[in-house]
């Protein structure tokens, strides 16, 4: 054995006398890449067939399916509605849509906090999107997770129920300021509720997003709802413009 | 806990340019997150030891360099460092702010060691 023709070097030892060479390899790319590349694909699947696409996000409890209950009556006749539902076990959500008529999907997402676009795109797979004009996504009740994840939406429209405290858009500023539209939900329980004022809860949505548009609704007795409608229906309008 | 999820995208990143490199061994990683990504650097390490085991990332070090929040008033083009998700512009008190930092996570670099394969002996 001599230090002089390798043949010292066994598949023991190999490792400690070869050189490895030490270098800092540049790789500048986004972690969520492989999510965003599917949440555009997803996008075009649904600017294709002219679909608005709104993902609805919030704590637990406060209120999404109810809105969306509420949402599918007062929206006009004609219009073509599909939902999906995000939660991470049961499909009782899917069947609360179901029961008004309306095509629902329930993704149980396991451990998941939050819906991400491959989950989204295994969805749509039930979906006839070209007889679709909106369609509603309703994420994980979740006021953190959901924020970071693009699933190909239009917007986010973000709920505070007046049962949580005014204070939560201060609490979790990234998922409000993640919105396009927020509203102050279940305000028929306002009376009971002295701890909640809607004036410090618009300081401090305003106070994440100057221009951020506020309404204040009840699923329940449908006040503010004409006003939530109305904004649904010029969106839709303007993304059929565009398509 | 969707440090979980960002994880997994790290290391499915990770060993696709470890594979094409020749890498044997990462020995660091270097993480740009900005602040309005929410996401927990104690967790995202936690995640990364538990993932890369039994990866050529096994036992590597994760250093996250946290960004902080800057924005540009729309009213009157002043930049400014965001302080605890407050967007009122430090100049004109204006609230109509475009965020230009602090939504980035990316892979900037890993430090790598890759066999050498011109100092093996015949």
């Amino acid at each position: 054995m001599c230090d002089n023709c390798g043949c010292n070097v066994t598949d023991a030892n190999r490792h400690l006398l070869e050189g490895d060479e030490h270098h800092t390899i540049e790789v500048l790319e986004n972690l969520l890449h492989e999510n965003d590349i599917q949440a555009d694909h997803n996008r075009a699947h649904f600017e294709e067939h002219g679909v608005f696409v709104v993902n609805i996000m919030s704590g637990p409890g406060s209120g999404k399916t109810s809105l969306l209950e509420a949402t599918i009556h007062a929206l006009p006749p004609g219009l073509r509605i599909a939902v999906i539902e995000g939660d991470l076990e049961t499909e009782n959500d899917a069947e609360r849509i179901r029961r008004h008529g309306v095509h629902a999907i329930q993704i149980t997402t396991g451990m998941a906090c939050h819906l991400d676009a491959h989950m989204v795109h295994e969805a749509l797979h039930d979906l006839e999107l070209a007889g679709i004009d909106i369609l509603f996504i309703e994420n994980v009740g979740n006021l953190v997770c959901p924020a970071s994840f693009d699933i190909g939406q239009h917007c986010n429209v973000v709920l505070l129920s007046v049962t949580e405290g005014d204070d939560k858009p201060s609490k979790y500023p990234i998922m409000f300021r993640a919105g396009s539209q927020v509203l102050i939900t279940k305000t028929d329980l306002l009376p009971y509720i002295e701890e909640f004022s809607v004036v410090r809860a618009r300081a401090a949505i305003r106070a994440i997003r100057g221009d951020m548009p506020v309404i204040e609704l009840s699923s329940k007795n449908g006040q503010g709802m004409d006003q939530w409608i109305a904004w649904l229906l010029q969106s839709v309008a303007e993304r059929k413009v565009e398509a | 806990m969707h440090e979980t999820a960002i994880v997994s995208g790290l290391m499915r990143i990770l060993e696709q340019k470890a594979a094409q490199h020749g890498v044997v061994r990462i020995s660091q990683v270097l993480l740009k997150v900005g602040r309005l990504c929410a996401v927990e650097p104690q967790q995202l390490m936690a995640c990364f030891e538990m993932f890369a085991e039994g990866t050529v990332a096994e036992g590597a070090e994760l250093v996250i360099d946290v960004i902080c929040v800057r924005g540009r008033c729309r009213q009157c083009a002043t930049e400014f460092d965001v302080p605890r998700y407050r967007f009122e512009c430090s100049s004109c008190g204006g609230n109509d702010i475009e965020v230009i930092q602090g939504q980035e996570m990316y892979i900037e670099s890993f430090e790598a060691a890759s066999r050498d394969t011109k100092v093996v002996a015949g």
